[in-house]
């Protein structure tokens, strides 16, 4: 009986170790913490101005979305990753796969073009299906001011970003009756001019569009919603695209209008872009999130020379 | 001596251990769900279609993992189509896009000395046929005709390409089974949604790439379900190069008849700007029940 007892022990202490050994190798690999590029989560209060309104004055070139400080473009173009398995559209919430990175892997510097350098790159910032729906005739004319941006992209000849092109500024100095936001220029990947933008406050009502000559920045005019600033703008010309990718020209009748909210130390801004000349319908973007730096010392940099590419010597399709 | 009762435990321990090893040795010659073998070949495909890129571009800290590329594309290419039963020299160019999964299939082809011109799109639960693209967007530009009835047909088309198949084995999770068939690594894996009640078998070549494509119905007389894609001659064939691989060579059946025989002559791979808004004439059409015809 014993012997018998022993043998039983010894059967399900082996199927035991079986089912774990089987389980053991079926687990998947532990996953590295906070893979994620995920937005940065708000800390501290959201300070208020004597009249009662979030006061959104500071650098906002903290690691955040803004043009210049772009921390994760995948985030950008509307793609969040969740841990080392999973990934979502922001948009749709539907799930993108992932996978654990290859150990000692690195990205590449966007300028080789390469497996993981710039056509990877090509990729990510169109990963997004956050995408402004056309008017059928102009389907092909985004596609091709696309897959030609190296030589169409405005923002490749030293122009300014445009709004809302620019997204978030990296200062904004807010009074009681207009706000003044400054976005510095890049010299680099997109070489863009650096833009300043002085907003009313005031309630004052646009200037109708005829009377407008058209800008880069366009006439905006902030009000608040609550907690949070809506500028409202029009009156631009043609010579901007209005996201960072994608060929997403405009006409001249662009409205747009964008919100900026600020909790704590973070600033999130949307753009809905009004065009009836050339959208089916008017577009939102995915929310961006810029960090206020925290250094009460912090300064603009100056913003670097822009030089313009000889579009001659192009002489690939690969781009940014 | 043992007892009939201590004899009866022994045998039912020793049931438990052989049915144990049994149900080892059949996982293994039918296909395991085993996550990590898995995970391991739904990768290989992955890569070797360059369909999983890392994802920290204008981030280093913290590495991100790598992840799935691909929301659009257009591939374009010259051969054999079968319209209307009838083999057709045509030009064939499919967008397509994953996030929403939506599909335009445009033909362009003689048959009969007649030029034909098809454009079948669907979006998810809508299908539709348009006189050009965009068609029924703008009131009389075009002219869109609902087709509800070949929504599931032609969403198969989409999920058959070897993207849809990566994207899809991983979503179908721990129902995905890998097993080996006379020396070829088989995918085989159930579609969900609307696609559900269908198992999709993915056959890779010894450099991963996926080279065939089998679905199969529950409900066997939905035949306009029962695909065969055979894919080859796989290459980064776009203008902008991404290194997406792209097969060179696509062959369909459906229900065992020849569909299309092309040969591929451009491929967007750079998530090109595809868009497949719902005409409202589509969105307010009934759906149609029951089989996918």
């Amino acid at each position: 009986m014993r012997l018998f007892g022993s043998c039983c022990m010894a059967a399900v202490a082996a199927l035991s170790l079986s089912s774990a050994v089987i389980f053991a190798q079926d687990a998947r690999p532990a996953a590295p913490q906070h893979p994620t590029n995920g937005p940065p989560k708000p800390t501290g209060t959201t300070p208020r101005t004597p009249d009662g309104h979030p006061d959104l004055t500071g650098v906002w070139n903290g690691r955040g979305d803004s043009l210049t400080g772009v921390p994760n473009q995948l985030r950008n173009s509307g793609v969040i990753v969740d841990d080392e398995y999973s990934a979502h559209d922001i948009a749709t919430g539907t799930k993108i796969a992932a996978f654990p990175r290859p150990v000692g892997s690195t990205f590449g510097t966007v300028a080789t073009a390469g497996n993981e350098g710039e056509r990877a790159a090509t990729l990510l910032r169109r990963v997004g299906s956050n995408r402004p729906i056309y008017k059928p005739e102009y389907w092909d004319e985004v596609r091709r001011l696309d897959d030609n941006a190296n030589e169409e992209d405005p923002s490749n000849r030293c122009m300014p970003a445009g709004v809302p092109r620019g997204s978030i500024p990296q200062f904004i100095q807010q009074t009681p009756g207009y706000f003044v936001f400054i976005y510095p220029g890049q010299g680099g990947l997109i070489a863009t001019q650096t833009m300043y933008r002085m907003i009313p406050a005031d309630g004052r009502q646009h200037t109708p569009l005829q009377k407008l000559d058209g800008s880069f920045t366009g006439e905006g005019i902030a009000h608040w919603e609550g907690d949070t600033l809506v500028v409202d703008t029009w009156g631009f010309h043609t010579n901007t695209w209005f996201d960072q990718v994608g060929g997403y020209f405009h006409s001249e009748n662009m409205h747009t209008i964008e919100r900026f909210h600020r909790d704590g130390n973070t600033l999130t801004w949307t753009v809905t872009v009004d065009d009836p000349d050339v959208l089916l319908q008017p577009w939102t973007s995915t929310p961006r999130v810029a960090v206020l730096n925290r250094d009460p010392k912090a300064m603009l940099p100056e913003g670097l020379p822009c030089y313009e590419r000889d579009l001659e010597l192009t002489v690939t399709k690969e781009h940014h | 001596m043992m007892s009939t009762k201590t004899w009866t435990l022994h045998i039912s321990a020793l049931a438990v251990v052989s049915m144990f090893l049994c149900w080892s040795v059949a996982a293994r010659a039918q296909g395991t769900a085993d996550p990590t073998n898995q995970l391991r070949v739904l990768r290989a495909a992955a890569t070797a279609l360059g369909q999983i890129r890392m994802s920290d571009i204008g981030m280093t800290n913290p590495p991100l993992p790598l992840v799935d590329v691909v929301t659009t594309m257009e591939v374009s290419g010259k051969g054999t189509v079968v319209i209307d039963g009838k083999p057709t020299n045509a030009t064939y160019t499919a967008a397509f896009a994953y996030i929403p999964a939506a599909m335009r299939v445009e033909i362009k082809g003689e048959g009969g000395g007649n030029a034909v011109h098809t454009i079948q799109t669907v979006r998810e639960e809508y299908a539709w046929n348009e006189s050009e693209k965009g068609a029924g967007l703008i009131p009389g530009k075009g002219t869109a005709t609902p087709a509800m009835a070949s929504a599931k047909s032609r969403l198969l088309q989409l999920w058959i390409l070897p993207y849809g198949v990566v994207k899809a084995a991983i979503a179908a999770g721990d129902k995905t089974t890998i097993s080996t068939t006379q020396g070829s690594t088989v995918i085989t894996f159930p579609l969900r949604g609307a696609l559900a009640g269908i198992t999709v078998t993915a056959t890779l070549d010894a450099k991963n790439f996926i080279t065939k494509v089998v679905t199969k119905p529950d409900n066997p007389a939905a035949t306009d379900l029962v695909y065969e894609a055979e894919y080859s001659d796989y290459a980064d064939h776009g203008e902008i190069l991404t290194d997406v691989k792209s097969p060179g060579h696509i062959v369909e059946k459906l229900a065992g008849k020849p569909l299309l025989d092309v040969r591929t002559t451009k491929v967007d791979a750079n998530n090109p700007y595809l868009v497949f808004p719902v005409p409202p004439n589509v969105k307010a059409a009934p759906a149609q029940a029951g089989s996918s015809r």
